[in-house]
């Protein structure tokens, strides 16, 4: 378990991280959503022990990283930034990492096995590609066993398969009673992953709920209707009390279902060319949600993710 | 995967008392049977990544190939017009002349053990790991100072065989039990391994590889020297007391002329007062510095 408690770290002037409260249970999947620059990987530096918080706290199983004897075992944890020299082998970062903490030579073999790079893993980790350095990356992660694993974009560079096998990865570390952190800029990735949502954005909370309830508060959906009769329908649909918005050439009707709106009116004789439901994206939610705090906005409406 | 029932089984929106989250955070129950890790796992980890980059046998081999070989070298060149008394120098002085470059690999050899991991990330995984810090700092001085003293010594030894052998062919050579000699062979390895800790403390002051081996080469070297132009006696215990000079005497057999020089080992406790000061202040910053 992972506990933070008014987390805040500054640069300066530049308040990277602003009281973060927010707590991560074993057994389930956290997804920590935000946008660039939002403060996702500070706070995990400060989760590991190498960035010092400003003010404020944060735990791991109820005590601060450095605190942990052998935090390998404790704590496992695949940072943004390639953090391993290019000239050593894969075996032997792995091996000075297993002697630090006292983990059995046995582990070395097992997560390169796991993470299917033990046909590369004499080879200098300079020449791998990105994707074979995130499974590198995971590999580290999982060398001790830890109880509770850290995250942070882990999918960066992974093609599909891979994607798909570290969330499914992630899914079955939170089965087994892990705490388990992952960090992402895609609302869609987690969407997949995730149990809980932790969404910040400049530093500061923006929600922390589980993602059934992300989806209900947030992803908006509503009933398209198009008729030859656009302005009787509205009025019949205002009569009736729906909420209804019309938008171009067709209506926008919240609350109800389409069969509801559809009997309403084929009663009134009112013919309908369309009638379907339509479901905003957890990726326009979190795009509302986090519009105000994207650090680096583009200034383009295309970019912005208004046509998406 | 071996499941060891880690943390508390999954219970969702329950609040696990800080009692039960601190019993499941010892590392022997999380797996079983595997001794709680000490130094000797630090030391262990980092003799591993000492040995597993190619710089270490690169500025190793320098050294060697330096300290030794210049030594043999210029003593061949240099025996008879030694033997002759044209020089103005003793014999002695040049047994250990090649130190002059070999001092600059292991300089270079001790900022990369820190500098390489700043350059790269690594030193985030090094701190993940070993979250103590002042034990990462022990852990490399140990190796580095270590395998430092080894090599020095080793190629001092190589360096007296060689160039003796030129010596003595002209008579002028010098035995082991000649004052200073044996004194000097060890103190090739003291001196480079305090030299190599010098350049750590530096690395792990400024992070930056070429940065840190130019400010550590200069004032070794160019300010070492320029020192002795300063006037004055003042001026002569600026150069004494300055790094290079202080320490360098205890690694020769007889210091060169031109230059005023501390007694051997009271130059190299000036020296290591010197590199243990650099150190403490190194690992004080480095233990407070986000890494």
């Amino acid at each position: 378990m992972i506990v933070a408690r008014g987390l805040t770290k500054t640069y300066g002037p530049k308040t990277a991280v602003d009281h973060l409260s927010f707590t991560v249970e074993p057994g389930r999947v956290t997804g920590f959503l935000g946008p660039n620059g939002a403060g996702k990987s500070t706070t995990m530096r400060m989760i590991l022990g190498l960035d010092r918080p400003t003010s404020g706290s944060v735990t791991v199983n109820g005590r601060s990283y450095a605190a942990s004897p052998a935090p390998l075992r404790e704590v496992g944890a695949l940072l943004e930034a390639r953090a391993l020299h290019p000239g050593r082998s894969a075996r032997d970062h792995l091996r000075w990492l297993a002697a630090s903490n006292g983990i059995p030579r046995t582990r070395i073999d097992a997560v390169l096995d796991l993470v299917g790079l033990e046909a590369v893993a004499d080879q200098r980790v300079g020449r791998f590609s990105l994707g074979m350095g995130q499974r590198l990356g995971i590999a580290v992660a999982l060398l001790g066993e830890p109880p509770v694993v850290v995250l942070d974009e882990p999918v960066n560079g992974l093609d599909p398969e891979g994607i798909r096998w570290v969330r499914s990865l992630a899914r079955e570390l939170a089965a087994q009673g892990r705490t388990v952190l992952v960090s992402s800029h895609l609302m869609s990735e987690m969407a997949l992953t995730a149990d809980h949502l932790v969404v910040v954005g400049r530093g500061r909370m923006l929600a922390d709920c589980s993602m059934a309830d992300f989806i209900a508060d947030h992803a908006s959906s509503y009933v398209r209707v198009r008729s030859p009769r656009l302005g009787d329908a509205e009025a019949l649909l205002r009569i009736n009390g729906l909420d209804v918005d019309r938008v171009d050439d067709e209506l926008r009707v919240r609350g109800r279902n389409a069969a509801e709106i559809g009997e309403l009116l084929g009663s009134a004789g009112l013919y309908v060319h369309e009638l379907s439901l339509v479901q905003s994206s957890l990726e326009d939610a979190f795009m509302t949600l986090t519009a105000d705090s994207v650090e680096y906005a583009t200034h383009s409406t295309e970019t912005a993710g208004a046509v998406r | 995967m071996s499941t060891t029932t880690a943390s508390a089984p999954a219970r969702p929106g329950t609040g696990s008392s800080p009692t039960l989250d601190v019993v499941s955070l010892d590392p022997n129950r999380h797996v079983p049977g595997v001794r709680r890790p000490g130094f000797a796992h630090v030391l262990h980890a980092e003799w591993l990544k000492f040995w597993t980059v190619r710089s270490t046998r690169w500025s190793l081999g320098l050294l060697f190939a330096l300290g030794a070989g210049l030594t043999t070298l210029v003593c061949w060149a240099a025996a008879a017009d030694l033997a002759a008394g044209d020089t103005g120098e003793v014999p002695a002085a040049f047994l250990t002349w090649g130190l002059l470059f070999s001092q600059l690999t292991a300089l270079a050899l001790g900022t990369l053990v820190v500098t390489s991991e700043y350059g790269t990330g690594m030193i985030r995984a090094t701190v993940t790991a070993v979250p103590r810090r002042g034990r990462v700092v022990a852990a490399k001085a140990v190796v580095l100072a270590g395998v430092l003293f080894v090599v020095g010594v080793v190629t001092a030894v190589a360096g007296y065989l060689g160039g003796n052998w030129f010596l003595e062919r002209e008579g002028v050579g010098m035995a082991l039990s000649d004052d200073g000699v044996m004194r000097a062979l060890l103190g090739n390895g003291l001196y480079l391994a305090g030299l190599g800790l010098f350049a750590l403390a530096t690395g792990l002051l400024i992070r930056h590889t070429a940065a840190a081996v130019t400010v550590g080469m200069a004032l070794v070297l160019v300010v070492g020297n320029v020192a002795y132009a300063l006037p004055g006696t003042w001026g002569e215990w600026v150069a004494k007391l300055l790094p290079g000079n202080a320490g360098g005497s205890v690694a020769q057999v007889a210091p060169f002329n031109g230059g005023a020089v501390l007694a051997p080992w009271t130059g190299f406790g000036v020296f290591v007062a010197e590199v243990a000061a650099l150190m403490l202040v190194a690992v004080l910053v480095f233990r407070r510095r986000d890494a």
